[in-house]
């Protein structure tokens, strides 16, 4: 009985001692950092949002091409990754990778930066590297994506069936058909599968990246913001939207046609 | 002139571990069909693989045709195994290819990595594919996925992928233990009617010892590593039996 109420008393303690600190983070963050005489009353805030709440009809003609740019931009950096990815997930396998106190080490790293970096800041290195454009964006969303592809093709080529491995090394075959006949007919299904998923993420990535310079709707966006044309902006986002739910629909029918 | 000699063959899978194989010797003549029978643990599976390096004996002589096979570098390794062919206990085969894929696989010793990759088999190829897979009854299942057949019909595919490399010789690792009775039957005599008419050896590791009398004309008995018995199927006896497995725990 007295260790219940015991746990009841801690549990009790824990429970104020997080609101306090919930309640110091507010003050602490929100309340003391805030401009709240440029914020104004609930009236201006709701009249500062309905600015955004109409759609430019005479942008849409010059936000096609645009688009065209960033699903581009999204299919190639795709493309790109995945050649990047392919090395990189073998040389990441555990029971594939050629020299393992070397090149596993390598690999995994790769993947852990290709990830930790957010594309955002991939987008800006690439474009001090090469200058505006798409081209900067292609290689932040290729750079963006290998580390999910390799990491889950890597993951797949470790989880392969060794029984059609050991079957083609009895028949004669070298390293290389061994890969192509026992490992890839394994591997293929995951590895599409999750190319067409990164595919639809690079979708939303590119649009964010013309917001550096990289091109597309996120380009179109920044100069609607720059001209203050709320209207425009919210039309660009609409754009994107558009782009994306396009995209998703495409991918989810990809993934259901290959299962 | 044996074709394949073993002598004193010692295996173990870890240089701590325990010796699997502690000294086999025995040869292989053109008109062989060799079981291998012993109880689980005796070390057939791993004699069978030391045959062609799946598992790297320690120490002891394999010749096969004279060459001697445990010093072979890598690529005369692929020459030597494209000369083997084997079948197995879970049929091995790549489930999500076609059943022709699966049997033209077993060209693979002797295709270059471009031509793989392209998966470009020559026209004698393919039709020699056919004229197995005919041969194997299953003419009809060419284009399935090897998944989408049964036991005794993916084992049969086997039989084509090894027949496929025109082997000098055939190893069979528990082809039956997969299979149900009369299905395994079925396999064997199949096995025994194409190694009768190419004129292949066989040796066949077999934990059925019924099946192995009927189709095998010559035995080898192992217990722990330890040839117990060699001889024509004729010669062994109940009381050989007894002592090959006495070791054998139910």
């Amino acid at each position: 009985m007295a260790r219940r109420r015991r746990r009841r008393a801690i549990r009790l303690a824990a429970i104020l001692g997080l609101a306090a600190l919930v309640l110091w983070s507010i003050e602490a963050t929100i309340v003391a950092d805030t401009d709240w005489q440029r914020i104004g009353s609930p009236a201006a805030i709701l009249k500062s949002v309905s600015r955004f709440l109409t759609i430019d009809f005479g942008l849409i003609p010059q936000l096609l091409v645009p688009t065209l740019e960033t699903f581009m931009m999204a299919c190639l950096g795709t493309l790109l990754g995945l050649f990047i990815s392919l090395p990189v997930a073998w040389f990441g396998a555990l029971n594939a990778t050629p020299f393992k106190p070397v090149t596993y080490p390598l690999a995994r790293f790769l993947m852990t930066l290709s990830r930790s970096i957010h594309e955002i800041v991939w987008a800006l290195i690439f474009v001090a590297a090469v200058g505006l454009g798409a081209l900067p964006g292609i290689l932040a969303i290729a750079m963006r994506s290998v580390g999910f592809i390799s990491k889950i093709i890597a993951e797949a080529i470790e989880d392969v069936d060794p029984k059609p491995v050991e079957a083609i090394r009895a028949v004669g075959g070298n390293s290389f058909q061994v890969m192509i006949f026992a490992i890839v007919p394994q591997v293929l299904p995951v590895a599409l599968g999750t190319i067409i998923f990164e595919w639809d993420i690079n979708i939303r990535r590119s649009a964010i990246m013309g917001l550096v310079g990289a091109g597309g709707l996120g380009l179109a966006f920044f100069r609607q913001m720059a001209m203050y044309n709320y209207g425009g902006v919210t039309t660009v986002i609409l754009a994107i939207l558009c782009l994306i739910v396009l995209g998703e629909l495409a991918s989810t029918a990809a993934r259901k046609a290959l299962i | 002139m044996p074709i394949l000699e073993v002598k004193d063959l010692r295996a173990r899978y870890s240089a701590r571990g325990p010796e699997i194989l502690k000294g086999i010797s025995f040869d292989v003549e053109a008109e062989d069909f060799f079981a291998i029978i012993g109880p689980s643990g005796a070390g057939k599976s791993t004699l069978i693989r030391c045959i062609n390096r799946l598992v790297e004996p320690v120490s002891g002589e394999i010749r096969l045709y004279g060459a001697e096979v445990t010093k072979m570098a890598a690529p005369e390794l692929r020459r030597l195994r494209r000369n083997i062919g084997m079948i197995f206990q879970e049929f091995n085969l790549v489930n999500r290819m076609s059943v022709m894929d699966n049997v033209l696989s077993g060209r693979l010793g002797y295709v270059g990595n471009l031509r793989s990759i392209f998966r470009m088999f020559s026209r004698s190829d393919i039709a020699r594919a056919l004229e197995l897979l005919d041969r194997v009854g299953l003419s009809d299942q060419v284009d399935k996925r090897a998944d989408e057949l049964s036991g005794g019909q993916r084992q049969r595919v086997g039989i084509a992928r090894a027949l496929m490399q025109d082997p000098k010789l055939l190893l069979l690792d528990e082809p039956t233990s997969s299979l149900d009775p009369k299905i395994s039957r079925e396999v064997m005599a199949l096995v025994r009617e194409i190694a009768d008419e190419y004129k292949v050896p066989v040796l066949c590791n077999i934990h059925d010892v019924q099946l192995a009398m009927e189709f095998c004309n010559k035995i080898i008995g192992l217990q722990d590593g330890i040839k117990m018995f060699d001889g024509p199927t004729e010669n062994m006896d109940r009381g050989k039996l007894d002592e090959i497995y006495a070791m054998e725990v139910l």
